[in-house]
Order: C-alpha cells, then structure tokens, then sequence
C-alpha cells in the first residue's frame, strides 16, 4: 500500500491477480477505508489489468454511493473510487 | 506429405480459434467467472450472455441440421449418460474456479500474458496425466452408473423429433431476452478499451460454433489435447509406462471429416492424429488470438508479482479441472456450447454437477485463496 498524503489517495497495484480478487480487494479497501473516503475527501487508487474488473468495479461501487473514473495507463487501468458527494468540512 | 484435407482442418481451427480468442479477451468472456459471480456476487450479467449463446446455437445447429448441411447428429465423441458425468462436472466447476478460469478461459488469459493463467495451464497438463493413471477405475465406475445406453441426446431417449422439444425450450429465454432489451439490461458499462459486449461476443460465438460443427464436424473441443501434452511430455522418462496405458491406447475419436470425406480416429495417446490436427491448431489459435487482441491495445504485459497462494490455487485448480474434465468427459466449452444446444444428455448433466462444483469452488476460493491482507 502506498499512501500519497498531500493528494490523499491510497494507492493499490494489484495488477496480474487471479480473478476475482480484484473486485474483493476493491470491495474490501472501500469498506476499510470508509471514514477516509467519506469524511476526508480520500480517494482510493486500484491499478489492474483485469478486463473484467473495469466493469464489475464501478457497477458494484456505484450502488454503496461511490463514483469511479478509470483512466487507460500503459497497458494496464487506473481506477479512482471517490465518495459521490463532497464534503466541505 | 500431408493430405489437403487435413491441411485444411489445421488451417482451419487456427483460423477459428484466433478468432475466438480475440473475441474472448476483448469482452472478457470468462465462462468460470459466470457461474463464480453468480455465487460470489449474486452477479448474473455475464451468465445472461451464456444463456443467449446457448440458445443462439440451439437455433443455428437445428437450423443447419434441417438443411442437411450437419450430417452427424449428434456429432463425434458424445456418448450415452452416466452417473459419473454429474461428478465429474462439479470436479470441474470446482476446478475452474480455483484456476481463475475453465480450460478455454485459461487459454485466453495466458495469449494476454497472465501468468497465473500459465500457471493453471501448466496444471491442466499435469491433472491429465494423472487421470491416465486413474482412467482404468473410472471408467469401471462410469459403466457401473450409465442408463440409457445407446441413446446420446434427450429426443433419441424420449423417440422425437429434435425441433419437437427444442422450439417451445427456446420460447422463455427468448420472452426473458427480449424482457432483458426492453430493461436495457444487455449493454454492460465498461470504460475498457476495444470492449466487446458480452451479448454480442455471445453471438459471435455461436456463428463460430456452429461453423466448427458444420466444417469439423463438431463444436468446439480442447480437452483431449491436454491428456495427449501430457502423454507426449511423459514420453521421454517412462515410454514403457504410457504405451501401457489403457487412456492412451484408446482410440475415442472415430468420424468422417465433413467436406474432405477423410476418415479419421485419434485418442489422448503420444500420435500425431485426428485429436492432435483438430485440437492444437484451436488451443494454439485461442492463445494466439487473444496475444494479438492484447498486444494491439498494449495491454501485453507480465506481472509475476502476485501473492504465493494465487499461483498454488491456479495450479491445483488447473489439476482439479482436467481430472474433472477428462471424468466427465469433456470441458464446458465442449458441453455449453456444442452438447447442450443439442440436449445431449452427457451435458445436461455435466450443467448440473458444474452448478454445486462451482458454488464449493467460490467457498473454497473466498475462504483460502481471497481474503488474506494481500497486497503487495
């Protein structure tokens, strides 16, 4: 885990995992991060190259209240998974 | 010198299986991953897409049979059902899940440089040659359990005509597709590049299936060809050993090509035959295929840094899914895609032994595999 604190992102390259972990480990780091996101504007940075993560990710997310971006790198994804509303505290 | 006839076999399942590979890698279109999410996330986007292959084959094999442009029904190396095809399919399900794919999936994902996809390939070969050594005793245990002997697809053991119980079996699933058109349910979001939608990659092979059937001579098939790498791998340290066993004896592939009219066999055993010319040329297509499709977006790339019990889970997976696959006998790929559109009844009930194989796969895969703190 690398933890970038002037962006406030908490980056995780799981890149070349079996599949589904990376879905899990995204599930898991949102839950365990939960406070961050939520209350200090965190973000959670997921590097893969599972095809199939880009999908599943942002839909499963998405429903517990988080916006993703995913940005193509070279040869593998970039997801960010922010809390949808902002807080200004 | 080699026949034009079987030049054009191996040409031909290269073509075929670059094709599917490449389609396979851009829409993911992992098989194992659709019965695991629909344990594991009650997710059943992907399975829909199965549903829609399956019947889309159903359609075009009957409609190529009622032309006559199939002339075997039901094609080569079905046999009559036994018990043990139920076993073997929740083996298999089993295995498929711990290798993080079924034995086409693995393929696909190692053209795109997944290592642990090689892993399980390497695994596939291994659990092969161990079946050669286990064949004798299961195939006593097959014989003991089989019912209905000389009937292989559901109408010969009812007496009808297929059309007769496969056009009112594909009236719901197409109520439900068209359900699922109205719901906008088809389309699956995803911000990846070259992305093939599931449903479409679904459509696409089907045609492919059904021109493997209709110039093969039947759907697609690759399990063999991992006993025979095995067979041809143990050659050098125990010849005497392999030329003595039953599994690699038997000759299990006996059929006319279409087109060519050549007559040909092939068996699991160390021979350059039927099985070798029909089933290297699509492993080596399906890896060559999905190489290609990655390498074209640049997403080639190795990452061998991955936890420990990740690369013992893809290799015991990939043992456990080739015993599963020469018990049953045959991959999902071979039972979804070729044996179900035909209800034959060695893949009905490999369908329901893959069901409970697959939801102990996914127990056993979140409980050791998952979830560990693994980052790394």
């Amino acid at each position: 885990m690398d933890t970038t604190p002037e962006a406030n992102l908490i980056v995780h390259d799981i890149r070349g995992q079996i599949c589904p972990s990376t879905l899990l480990f995204a599930l898991r780091e949102v839950n365990r991060e939960q406070q961050a996101l939520k209350e200090k504007g965190a973000a959670i940075v997921i590097l893969t190259d599972n095809r199939n993560a880009i999908a599943t990710i942002p839909e499963a997310v998405s429903s517990m209240g988080y916006a993703t971006t995913v940005e193509k790198k070279d040869g593998y994804y970039q997801i960010e998974i922010r809390a949808r509303k902002k807080r200004t505290n | 010198m080699i026949k034009p006839g079987i030049l054009f076999l191996i040409t031909l399942n290269l073509s075929l299986g670059i094709t599917a590979g490449f389609i396979m890698h851009r829409a993911d279109f992992c098989v194992a991953g659709m019965f695991r999410d629909l344990f594991l996330f009650r997710r059943t986007t992907m399975l829909r897409s199965l549903l829609l292959l399956v019947v889309c084959s159903i359609i075009l094999f009957d409609a190529a049979r009622q032309l006559g442009i199939i002339r075997l029904y039901p094609f080569p190396l079905l046999a009559s059902p036994a018990l043990t095809n139920i076993a073997g399919g929740m083996i298999f399900g089993i295995g498929m899940v711990l290798a993080g794919g079924c034995v086409v999936g693995v393929l696909y994902k190692m053209g795109s440089g997944n290592l642990l996809a090689a892993t399980a390939f390497a695994g596939l070969i291994i659990g092969s040659g161990i079946y050669a050594e286990l064949h004798p005793w299961w195939v006593a245990l097959a014989r003991k359990t089989a019912f209905l002997p000389g009937k292989i697809t559901l109408p010969q053991a009812l007496g009808i005509d297929p059309s007769t119980i496969l056009l009112p079996l594909i009236i719901i699933p197409c109520i439900l597709f068209f359900r699922w058109v109205l719901q906008g349910q088809w389309p699956a979001q995803a911000q990846v590049e070259g992305y093939v939608q599931p449903w479409r990659a679904a459509i696409y092979l089907s045609i492919l299936g059904a021109l493997s059937y209709i110039l093969v001579g039947m759907p697609f098939g690759v399990t063999t060809a991992y006993a025979k790498m095995a067979a041809y791998l143990a050659l050098p340290f125990a010849p005497e050993h392999v030329a003595g066993l039953a599994f690699f004896q038997a000759v299990s592939l006996k059929y006319t090509a279409p087109i060519s009219a050549l007559p040909l066999q092939g068996g699991a055993g160390p021979v350059m035959d039927a099985i070798a010319v029909i089933q290297f040329p699509l492993i080596a297509g399906i890896v060559l295929g999905a190489f290609f499709s990655a390498l074209l977006l640049r997403e080639f790339h190795l990452y061998h840094r991955v936890p420990g019990r990740q690369y013992a889970s893809a290799l015991l997976g990939g043992i456990v899914l080739a015993l599963g696959s020469r018990m049953t006998p045959g991959c999902n790929i071979w039972h979804l895609f070729g044996g179900l559109p035909i209800l034959a009844m060695q893949s009905l009930l490999f369908l329901a032994g893959i069901f409970p194989g697959a939801w102990i796969g996914s127990i056993l895969l979140s409980r050791f595999v998952l979830p560990s703190r693994q980052v790394i």
